[in-house]
């Protein structure tokens, strides 16, 4: 069912837009051209490309010192390669003093890292970045939003994280504009749970849904791709329609969505929610789908966890 | 407006009073690492760079990056002296309504160019303004002192890497080569040196100098802009708590408050008044 796309190249054709009209935007990479894609746009503005080598931390900071002096640098490599390896320069020397460096994330999340195992599987990245203040967190669907999120944080002033896939990702069937800030509907069939995800798994999510309605549930599929500014007010009114939910991600439970999420509804609007997700543990190789399948991310999981949430719901009554 | 040695001489001595003063006053900060740069300091602020207090945003001016940011009051008398803010606000260092932060903060302090503090941040900082002013086509120098135990740091040997590829020619790069850092003497903390050596592996340009030495500061200084095909590195020797004798030789003023004896015995020393 699923149309494969490139979220990298996605990337970078947005990026090469950008860079045709605002000569102060600069790649910069960590020995990464070839993982995001970045041939042509090095072909076209060589003096607008830094290759620092594997050498993340000083790419980062070299990102931040070029912003304190007016360009727009867009760092790009893998997610955690970024977000840990160099994770106190993005806070200290990007973050804290807002400059305007935006952070590309490739391989996010276990179904990105695929076949390359947990060196190359980034499921903390955002859980990481949430904790610092001051970054616009986007985690898009598919190739047509990574393109149209690549340009929305170029036109914010400030630090932004953008995370990206393995190249191989999948296509949501579904169109609608991204707007950063603002979330999602992507299938409204009714309010008796809402599925709140982003990312790879969002088909997952859609199927589970479909199969849900023949079963008589009606559930909301909401696309959170922005995690920082949250969506609060928007979430807030969808869970006092469902009052169950359930979130969906390519991430640790811990820290990414699930828990943007139920940390905003133990304040405003207190809801059972199950977190669907990887369950604080280390995955193994594998190829993506019998990888989130495996590791419980899986269209019956999702099925489960909704019956669950709508099931406490009932009981909370 | 660039002044002369003996002028330079007297600034530096203000600063070094300056720095006691703050320190004794917020009961707080670290005197013996400020004291070791304030020459390298007050040589950059009054004679060397192009800057303009009137303008600390300026696109052309010169930057400079005090990577130990820990050394930042021998930054803010500097800064006040030149003009950037009343000499006043030096009082508040470290406290919660002023904007002298525990480190250099670029955005809460008038003429601080980068934020810094956990070390071994400035040079790549200090590289990505280089290139920057390059690609905008910016003629100005960027300045970085570092400390010498905190070119222990991994990320300074990437810089130090990258910079050569990219001919950073108008980077300078200071070492506060004291030879102590917080823990005890660099030689027993870690391996780093010898410190030159490894430098010019790199394919820096180097020199080596006493580093209160106003003449040869400035003299070393000039060399390294003559030459824009190298990064360059300028390994000063100086000494921890210099112009405060008690200190010079005692560790424990790595951070470290003086008592109110200390204080007036500081400022006989370099000739201040005992407020």
């Amino acid at each position: 069912m699923n149309t494969i796309g490139d979220t990298r190249a996605a990337f970078m054709q947005s990026l090469m837009e950008i860079a045709a009209e605002d000569p102060k935007t600069v790649l910069i990479c960590a020995d990464s051209r070839l993982v995001v894609k970045g041939n042509a746009y090095v072909e076209k503005y060589p003096d607008r490309f830094f290759d620092f080598g594997i050498a993340e931390q000083n790419a980062v900071n070299c990102a931040a010192g070029m912003a304190a002096c007016g360009l727009t640098p867009f760092v790009a490599t893998y997610a955690g390669f970024i977000t840990m390896r160099a994770c106190e320069q993005v806070r200290t020397f990007v973050a804290y003093p807002g400059l305007n460096v935006k952070l590309i994330g490739a391989n996010g999340g276990i179904s990105a890292g695929e076949r390359e195992g947990v060196t190359h599987q980034f499921f903390e990245d955002i859980g990481i970045v949430r904790t610092i203040p001051g970054i616009t967190v986007v985690v898009p669907a598919d190739p047509s939003q990574v393109i149209q999120a690549t340009k929305a944080i170029h036109k914010i002033n400030g630090p932004a994280y953008l995370r990206i896939g393995s190249g191989r990702d999948p296509v949501v069937p579904v169109d609608i504009p991204f707007q950063l800030g603002k979330l999602r509907v992507l299938a409204e069939n009714g309010y008796d749970v809402a599925l709140f995800t982003n990312g790879f798994v969002i088909n997952r999510v859609l199927k589970a849904a479909d199969l849900l309605k023949q079963q008589g549930i009606n559930a909301i599929v909401v696309d959170v791709h922005t995690l920082k500014p949250l969506d609060s007010e928007a979430i807030i009114q969808i869970l006092r329609r469902t009052r169950a939910a359930v979130t969906i991600e390519d991430h640790n439970i811990i820290g990414g969505l699930g828990s943007a999420i139920t940390e905003l509804s133990a304040e405003a609007h207190p809801t059972p929610i199950i977190r669907i997700g990887l369950k604080d543990t280390y995955p193994r190789s594998g190829n993506p789908d019998p990888l989130l399948d495996y590791y419980k991310i899986g269209i019956t999981d999702i099925i489960g966890a909704a019956r669950k949430a709508i099931q406490q719901k009932n009981l909370w009554r | 407006m660039k002044v002369d040695i003996q002028e330079l001489e007297e600034i530096a001595r203000l600063i070094r009073i300056d720095i006691i003063t703050m320190i004794y006053k917020a009961g707080d900060g670290h005197p013996g690492p400020a004291l070791s740069v304030a020459d390298l300091i007050t040589a950059l602020y009054f004679n060397i760079m192009r800057i303009d207090p009137q303008k600390p945003d300026w696109e052309e001016r010169d930057r400079f990056i005090l990577s130990k940011g820990h050394a930042c009051p021998a930054l803010y008398a500097a800064l006040a002296r030149k003009g950037y803010f009343p000499h006043s606000d030096l009082s508040g260092l470290r406290s919660l309504e002023s904007h002298l932060q525990g480190h250099p903060d670029m955005n809460k302090t008038p003429g601080v160019d980068a934020t810094s503090g956990s070390l071994g941040n400035g040079v790549s900082i200090g590289l990505g303004m280089v290139l920057a002013s390059r690609l905008l086509g910016k003629d100005c120098f960027t300045y970085v002192i570092t400390g010498d135990g905190e070119i222990e740091e991994g990320v300074i040997w990437e810089a130090a890497m990258a910079a050569t590829k990219y001919r950073a020619g108008k980077l300078i790069v200071f070492v506060d080569n004291n030879g102590m850092q917080s823990s005890g003497p660099v030689e027993h903390v870690s391996g780093l040196y010898p410190i030159l050596p490894k430098w010019q592996a790199f394919g820096w340009h180097c020199q080596e100098i006493e580093g209160h030495n106003f003449a040869e500061i400035i003299q070393a200084t000039a060399n390294a802009q003559a030459n824009l095909e190298q990064p360059s590195l300028i390994l000063a020797h100086t000494v921890k708590g210099q112009g405060v004798p008690f200190m010079v030789g005692d560790n424990s003023w790595h951070k470290r408050v003086p008592t109110q004896e200390q204080f007036q015995e500081a400022m006989i020393a370099l000739g201040g008044e005992c407020q």
